[in-house]
């Protein structure tokens, strides 16, 4: 969990402060930031390598993440993504691409892992999107502790073990229409499926 | 302007990185055209970080830092100036000319291409389907699914009209008798996890294409 005493000041308007950080980064190559965002986010990274069974790799998923991080920090732009986000998709592409090495698919195939995970950054300027993305994080945060647990655990299935739908059925031994039903009324909540309403 | 879209259990697949890689490919071409999706898949993409930042923290090796600077240190140039130009997923996989394919033909106005073979490791079949333009593919159903995006053209079904970038799951229970509509041949990316079922007269002959 996050300790607030590591948490930078906050006080830059919309920006959000891991964010504020991450800029610092990718214009300055600000190492004392950089420490900061490590302190932070490396644990939860850590955490997510072990989750996905990749425990003997976890060290090295965090390392490679963060390499990730100093290269690319220079394209982040605070208004298309909160720092956290655009850290987790760092990470999920980091897994897929360690797996892909570890089956020694990559050599063999002509299109990389970012050609399929990563999707370009929206050129789009429009001030409502970039609010809408930048409040969703709150919003999640706050609609998921209003979230029945057996939905949640689901949810925690897909992201941190990835585990399909069918599996988390099988392992909760419950048929597969109850777990999309599970997902469907979480995202619901969240407003993944009427988000078009809400933007 | 793409009308169907993956439904939001597909999405969120995508967005916690679960799917194969024939799968990601199709929902990362229909991203590409479909700024609706783009922006419910940012949406699921913070769900990701929000349950990444609410498990437990697992500390890092003392020394992992030290190390990480040492890596960035060696190769400081390293860093991405600017996204550079890429090619599209699909022309890395496909060429520029689409049509270049060796195509074969199955029926008259059904061409296939299987490209299986690009996805190393995976139990799914990928393959392109050709449908000439004006053409009709004779009625089938699947024995498992079928997730198709359209590539180029458009085709007319009894659920709707599927246009360029377009996204189709159909099951074993659609019987589905697509029409390619418009001046262009229609071509479609379709990932089968099981084989195609004819319910029609040609069922026998169309064997190897739809095994």
């Amino acid at each position: 969990m996050t300790t607030l005493g590591q948490q930078p000041a906050k006080g830059e308007g919309r920006k959000d402060p891991w964010g504020a950080l991450l800029e610092k980064v990718g214009r300055h190559q600000d190492k004392a930031a950089y420490h900061a965002l490590f302190e932070h986010f490396a644990p939860q990274i850590k955490y997510y390598a072990i989750s996905n069974g990749i425990a003997s790799h976890a060290e090295e998923l965090v390392q490679e993440v963060f390499v990730a991080i100093w290269r690319r920090s220079s394209l982040y732009d605070w208004r298309k993504a909160a720092a956290s986000t655009w850290i987790f998709t760092i990470a999920r592409n980091q897994r897929i691409d360690m797996l892909r090495k570890m089956q020694r698919r990559s050599g063999e195939m002509a299109i990389e892992t970012e050609d399929l995970w990563q999707i370009p950054d929206d050129n789009d300027d429009d001030p409502v999107t970039s609010l809408h993305r930048l409040t969703s994080e709150r919003r999640i945060r706050e609609s998921l502790s209003q979230l029945p647990q057996e939905q949640v655990t689901v949810i925690a299935k897909v992201y941190m073990e990835h585990k399909s739908h069918q599996t988390v059925a099988d392992e909760l031994n419950l048929p597969l229409g109850t777990v999309k039903s599970r997902v469907r009324l979480a995202l619901n909540k969240l407003k993944v499926i009427l988000q078009d309403q809400n933007v | 302007m793409t009308r169907h879209h993956p439904d939001s259990l597909s999405l969120m697949e995508y967005s916690a990185g679960n799917l194969s890689e024939p799968h990601a490919l199709c929902i990362r071409l229909h991203l590409d055209q479909c700024g609706h999706c783009r922006s419910r898949v940012d949406t699921l993409n913070s769900l990701g970080a929000v349950m990444m930042e609410q498990q437990p923290d697992v500390s890092v090796s003392d020394t992992s830092f030290e190390q990480l600077l040492a890596r960035i240190e060696e190769a400081p140039d390293a860093r991405a100036a600017q996204e550079s130009p890429r090619l599209s997923p699909l022309q890395k996989l496909l060429g520029d000319d689409m049509n270049n394919l060796p195509w074969k033909r199955q029926l008259p106005d059904v061409s296939v291409v299987d490209i299986t073979d690009k996805f190393p490791g995976q139990s799914e079949r990928v393959i392109l389907q050709k449908l000439a333009a004006g053409g009709k593919a004779p009625a089938h159903t699947h024995r498992g699914t079928e997730t198709t995006i359209v590539l180029q053209g458009a085709f007319s079904d009894a659920k709707g009209v599927f246009n360029q970038w377009d996204f189709v799951v159909l099951t074993d229970k659609d019987v589905h008798k697509p029409v390619a509509i418009g001046h262009e041949d229609c071509i479609t990316l379709s990932i089968l996890s099981a084989p195609l079922k004819l319910t029609g007269p040609f069922g026998r002959l169309l064997n190897p294409f739809i095994r």
